[in-house]
């Protein structure tokens, strides 16, 4: 039987989840209780340490570094030690959290990463090691990545959005959101994380290498709780998410304006909004529907006001309260924090250069991004508006029309310009396929470069820089065709 | 509605911004008492320090294999390893082949027919018959 190497358990990486896989039942009574795996885990780890020491003298007995290393450990305390956490209040002993400075510059993966990645220097391993922490892994704000992913992902999305933008002023919304979300969203940022070489631990821990991505991963939709017949996605508990919005319990339509100014960068709802018929946490300021008299509703009122200690839900304590999240969206969190952190430690223009590197680098062939319904329709609507021609669909050359297999190549004319051309296999098709065609190239227009100058080349820091780019307005669109 | 989007993911394109190598780790494996490993021990000494040096992106791990011939394996980003058994090898052939794995994508060795991949269409276009002149008797 293979020994068992608890220096690896927390970090191999687990086969594929089995979707047949049994778990208990979320209830508390089921966990051992605190005290006991915390000591068990105490002296899991000491053991641990007591190998790792004896083997490492054992092995660099004749070698000058062994003095080094051997003063370096003794130097160092357990990172058990109660001495790190902020609180100090008589806590009991302390939870296993995030890994201690000292050991995120000896993990050769981090720092292997960070030369991968070709990081700037002013950016420090510690740093590097905490933007690999998830809130779902240790959920105090000044050991994980939130704060930065917070900075981070709204740099990202304005650099993208001002790119977008500037370089294709005509985008219409929908084209704009999807293309942000190609560009910066999570899923691309999931896929980023694995370009990288950044793998994920099984679970997190105190004793996981720094150099990998620490999260509490969500239990997947298809496994099967303890004594149900179904599987976790088809139980009837899911949540809505709360929108934001007034009236949201009439689930009016939420259409392109009201993504614009209710949701976030991609048109996707806010994560982490009550929905409108969640119950109020005890102590809410609730104002009562004065029903019978004034008098009645203003004490509830008065009662409910002294009562509120105006704190929100309150936030989870230690690791077993945080809610799981997916590896996407612990990836997406990793490299927002990242781009943040950069602009923290190492200035504007290294998040910018980040950005173009890792961001914009990618291709992404917007006119795939397009979905029309009535091209013909819009495209008449669109010539009225510019004051064209109205548009003309002429056949310009056909083959096979009486056999199985035609094509019609049909060309749209405003006049004696040609718009669009589209190939079909009925004139029909032929037809659309050129609206749409002209559709595209009318939205996709692009100014050339010489004429583009993005925003955050001319402000801020880089605006008083000697390489300074003079401002020239950009082009600001009448907006998409509305029919 | 007049207009819809379809959400797909940007594609990845190493090295036009970033470069990122492929090769993340290298395993190297040798033995105090085999013969077989006296080169790999030479190199271990000698030019492994000045490699680590210029690839700091390579997570580099010396370990001992008692009783085996030496090897190296790499580790890549798509997952695979490569391993190379490097027995009787002096210490310059060894840096060469730690060479190999360090410019090795990870991929398999597989035979390439078409000397040109892209992702752009081409620039004059495909022929097609009904664009430009036509045949006429």
């Amino acid at each position: 039987m293979k020994r068992i190497r608890l220096d690896r358990w927390a970090t191999q990486i687990q086969p594929p989840r089995n979707p047949r896989l049994h778990l208990p039942p979320f209830s508390s009574e089921t966990r051992a209780p605190r005290r006991e795996l915390q000591q068990r885990q105490y002296q899991i780890q000491h053991q641990w340490q007591h190998q790792r020491r004896h083997a490492v003298t054992r092995r660099k007995a004749s070698s000058a570094a062994a003095a080094q290393l051997e003063e370096a450990e003794s130097a160092a305390p357990i990172p058990l030690d109660t001495s790190q956490d902020g609180d100090g209040a008589a806590s009991p002993p302390q939870p296993q959290y995030a890994p201690s400075h000292r050991r995120a510059a000896q993990s050769a993966k981090l720092s292997a990463l960070h030369a991968r990645l070709a990081l700037p220097s002013k950016l420090p391993l510690q740093t590097l090691a905490r933007c690999l922490i998830d809130p779902s892994a240790d959920p105090r704000p000044g050991y994980n990545n939130a704060p930065f992913a917070l900075l981070g992902q709204d740099l990202l999305g304005y650099y993208t959005s001002e790119y977008l933008m500037c370089h294709y002023p005509r985008l219409p919304m929908p084209v704009l959101f999807a293309a942000q979300y190609a560009y910066v969203g999570s899923a691309t940022l999931g896929a980023m994380r694995a370009e990288w070489g950044v793998e994920v631990v099984a679970a997190p821990g105190q004793e996981v290498d720094p150099g990998l991505l620490q999260l509490k991963r969500s239990v997947p939709g298809n496994a099967m709780l303890d004594g149900e017949t179904r599987q976790l996605k088809d139980m009837p508990q899911a949540r809505r998410l709360g929108s934001g919005r007034r009236n949201e319990e009439y689930n009016f339509r939420r259409g392109m304006s009201s993504r614009i100014v209710f949701d976030d960068q991609f048109g996707d709802l806010q994560s982490g909004l009550q929905p409108a018929d969640a119950q109020p946490y005890p102590g809410a300021a609730i104002s009562s529907p004065a029903a019978d008299g004034a008098e009645a509703g203003s004490e509830q009122e008065q009662l409910a006001l002294d009562t509120a200690a105006s704190a929100p839900p309150p936030q989870p304590q230690s690791p077993e309260e945080t809610h799981p999240t997916t590896v996407e969206q612990g990836s997406a969190s990793f490299i927002r924090a990242l781009a943040g952190a950069l602009y923290l430690h190492a200035g504007s223009a290294a998040s910018k250069t980040f950005h173009k590197d890792h961001v914009l680098s990618r291709q992404l062939p917007l006119h795939t991004l397009f979905h029309f319904t009535h091209p013909t329709r819009d495209l008449s609507r669109l010539c009225a508006r510019e004051g064209f021609e109205p548009p003309v669909a002429r056949l310009i050359s056909e083959t096979g029309r009486l056999s199985r297999t035609p094509v019609f190549v049909v060309g749209v004319y405003s006049g004696d310009d040609k718009l669009g051309e589209g190939a079909g296999s009925s004139l029909n098709e032929g037809r659309v396929r050129a609206a749409a065609a002209a559709l595209r190239s009318w939205y996709l227009y692009s100014p050339p470069d010489s004429e583009v100058v993005l925003p955050s080349e001319v402000e801020g820091a880089a605006g008083t820089g000697r390489s300074k780019k003079q401002w020239k307005p950009q082009m600001v669109d009448i907006g998409e065709v509305i029919t | 509605m007049p207009l819809q989007a379809l959400r797909t993911v940007a594609k990845p394109q190493n090295g036009v911004g970033a470069f990122i190598l492929q090769c993340k780790r290298i395993d190297l494996h040798y033995c105090d008492w085999a013969g077989s490993s006296k080169g790999m021990n030479d190199f271990l000494r000698t030019t492994l320090p000045a490699f680590a040096k210029q690839n700091p992106s390579i997570e580099l791990s010396v370990s001992p294999r008692p009783g085996r011939h030496p090897v190296i394996k790499g580790l890549y980003i798509n997952g695979r390893q490569k391993a190379i058994c490097v027995r009787n090898m002096e210490s310059g052939e060894i840096l060469r082949k730690v060479e190999l794995l360090k410019a090795a994508s990870g991929e398999r060795l597989r035979r390439e027919r078409r000397p040109v991949k892209s992702a752009n269409e081409s620039v004059r276009g495909v022929w097609d018959p009904f664009h430009g002149h036509k045949y006429r008797i």
